[in-house]
């Protein structure tokens, strides 16, 4: 059996890190190491962790990841290989769009990003961004420089596999994208294997009218355990566009913590996810708008086969000075089996006066009458319930600007649908 | 009756959620043969139709049903379907997400390998559903559209019968085709249909008015009344039907 992952192994491994070369990262780490000393690692007596219980997931053995399914490729980016958690430089072009390895920018006591490396919209309670804090290593720094736009996207590729992807310190990663005004970026986040415990944050900084598109393909293994954060800051008149894909894992989530800060800044994320037997998938998002005349837009689609567990937790909170806000989302959910199981919970704090908010949400099987349309015109069941499926998550998809992109997703539930034909052919 | 009996129905009952709807249906289609049955609301016209589609929920409690020779009633709705039976919906169902064309294209094609033909090409089919489509006046934009999604009630009963142009079935089951259509709508649908009538298709047209047989002329009449036919005829029947009401011509059965 694997060794486990324990709040003292994690303790210990913070307090091994040398000090005193860098100063500004010394004081980080240290702020983040005490917070995490005393709040250990989230159970599901925290609110925000109620129905996805980290340290109990990290308690349980993880063995056999099942058969590894590849990574998807995306054509023509730049790539950033991460092996296991490490970057592998001699694979990745990150020169030519002038990224950074964040070792290199950790080491460097002058480096202009210490203002903006743990200081983009900041949680000082949260446990895993601490967890993260204190011992990220590998990742990179993306500078989009004013006005630039850059001509192909990021490819973040993350690959778990072998004995070394069971790391039961964990492998915690960092990515910092940071696009001047009136900057452009695609950054697309692609995982594949299963680690053994995973922590990736992306701290997202956008200046007046930056734009940035980020789409995030989780085809984690069976036995993964992730959990990431994207943390960010949107200023006037920027846009962040996200699409998330997930499979699940043993664990896996992602928190999408925004603040829309000043006026007439756009948050829209469109979520997707399918998840199999004995898998957990959580989405969570805090949408804070700060400025007037901000908006934002969530839609979440997911498919639940067996007896995996879905979460969805949105909230949208509106302070005093934002008026004008208008913020919407929905949460829809297709069981498959009547052992699988949905929480939803969406969370609408509002202290402006002049707003439009709405919120909604579904769980329910597919339509029996759209299944029998489709037999009566000699479709087969399973095939019927297939294309009912990937028509549910087709106007989710549908959102993907990019036509490549687009096709990526399509494939990837096509192949979702394939591989777990089993699991959707009949009602459980 | 020609000689060669397409679709036989023997003694058959069946129950919807416990109650019995179909209390001793008897009814023989020959080849080419274009049957109507009318009856009024309840007598169990659509219970009908899904019994013979293969709908779940409708539970054949005695009878048979015999189709081209075999036991229909033992046949998942799609296999149904690729031995030639064709419901076409009184109320067809939106599908968001699928357009129009990949779902016909599925059909057809999930229909050929249920009978172990070879699937058309994509270019063969576009060729085909293109040709079928504008002889119902179904649009480019409409087989683009998501299946029947903002379609009007004559749209969608189009539709249907462009589904059934491509589909090319034995048997048509034509469940109140007429409902919700007016007289321009009623028309061009009936056209589209009288074009599909061949020597070796049948077509049972359920109906509850007598309107709809003015433009599909059938070759018999039968009158539903609580799970059964109570009166068959010829053309003339539906005629004296408009003429007579329910209630004259049923308590005269009685």
């Amino acid at each position: 059996m694997s060794e486990i992952t324990s709040l003292n192994r994690l303790l210990d491994r913070m307090a091994g890190f040398e000090r005193g070369g860098v100063p500004w990262l010394d004081a980080l780490r240290e702020e983040a190491r005490t917070l995490f000393a005393g709040s250990g690692l989230p159970t599901r007596r925290v609110e925000a962790w109620k129905y996805s219980d980290l340290a109990r997931a990290l308690a349980k053995a993880a063995e056999g990841s099942g058969p590894a399914r590849p990574a998807p490729e995306i054509p023509g980016a730049h790539v950033a290989l991460f092996e296991n958690g490490i970057l592998n430089e001699g694979q990745s072009t990150l020169a030519a769009i002038g990224a950074i390895p964040l070792r290199q920018v950790l080491a460097d006591p002058a480096t202009p990003f210490a203002k903006r490396i743990g200081h983009v919209n900041p949680q000082k309670n949260h446990a895993l961004l601490n967890l993260n804090t204190a011992l990220m290593e590998d990742g990179l720094v993306l500078h989009v420089p004013a006005g630039v736009s850059l001509p192909a996207p990021l490819h973040l590729r993350y690959d778990w596999a072998g004995k070394e992807a069971a790391d039961p310190d964990g492998r915690h990663l960092r990515i910092v994208l940071l696009l001047e005004e009136g900057a452009e970026a695609t950054v697309v986040e692609a995982h594949s294997g299963s680690p053994g415990f995973a922590t990736l944050v992306n701290e997202v900084h956008l200046a007046p009218k930056a734009k940035l598109t980020h789409l995030r393909f989780e085809r984690l293994g069976a036995a993964a355990r992730q959990s990431a954060v994207t943390l960010g800051e949107l200023f006037a008149a920027s846009s962040y566009k996200g699409f998330y894909f997930s499979e699940g894992g043993l664990f896996s989530r992602h928190e999408a913590l925004l603040e829309l800060r000043d006026q007439e800044a756009h948050a829209e994320i469109d979520g997707i996810y399918l998840v199999g037997d004995g898998r957990h998938c959580d989405n969570t998002t805090i949408l804070a708008h700060a400025g007037v005349n901000t908006s934002s837009q969530q839609s979440f689609r997911g498919v639940l086969a067996g007896d995996s567990r879905g979460v969805y937790q949105g909230c949208v909170r509106v302070l005093t000075d934002a008026q004008e806000t208008d913020a919407r989302q929905m949460s829809r959910t297709l069981l498959l089996s009547d052992r699988a199981e949905m929480a939803t919970k969406p969370e609408l704090e509002i202290l402006a006066d002049n707003v439009k908010c709405s919120h909604g949400s579904t769980a329910g099987e597919l339509d029996t009458a759209a299944l029998f349309f489709l037999r009566t015109r000699g479709i087969p069941e399973a095939d019927a319930r297939a294309l009912l499926i990937e028509a549910f998550l087709g106007e989710g998809i549908a959102t993907i600007a990019s036509e490549p992109l687009q096709n990526l997703a399509a494939g990837l539930v096509s192949d979702w649908l394939a591989f777990h034909a089993s699991e959707i052919a009949h009602a459980e | 009756m020609s000689e060669t009996v397409m679709l036989e129905i023997e003694d058959l009952h069946a129950t919807v959620q416990g109650k019995e709807i179909l209390k001793g249906l008897s009814l023989k289609v020959g080849s080419g043969e274009v049957h109507a049955i009318m009856g009024p609301n309840g007598a169990g016209k659509s219970t009908t139709s899904y019994t013979l589609a293969g709908r779940e929920g409708y539970d054949v409690t005695s009878g048979r049903v015999t189709f081209k020779g075999a036991d229909l009633l033992a046949l998942k709705p799609e296999e149904r379907a690729a031995k030639g039976i064709f419901l076409a919906f009184q109320y067809p169902l939106e599908i968001p997400g699928v357009s129009t064309l990949t779902f016909l294209k599925t059909a057809v094609n999930a229909q050929a390998k249920l009978r172990g033909e070879p699937p058309l090409d994509a270019a063969q089919f576009l060729r085909v559903a293109r040709e079928a489509a504008k002889m119902l006046n179904v649009s480019e934009d409409m087989l683009k559209r998501p299946l029947n999604v903002g379609f009007s009630g004559g749209e969608k009963k189009r539709n249907e019968v462009l589904q059934m142009a491509l589909l090319k079935p034995s048997l048509a089951i034509l469940d109140e085709t007429d409902s919700g259509l007016d007289i321009d709508a009623m028309k061009l649908v009936a056209e589209g249909v009288n074009a599909l009538r061949a020597p070796d298709r049948s077509f049972l047209v359920i109906t509850h008015y007598q309107r709809l047989l003015d433009y599909i002329v059938p070759d018999y009449v039968h009158i539903f009344a609580d799970g059964r036919i109570v009166r068959s005829g010829d053309k003339t029947l539906a005629l004296r039907l408009e003429e007579q009401g329910y209630d004259a011509l049923i308590g005269k059965a009685a």
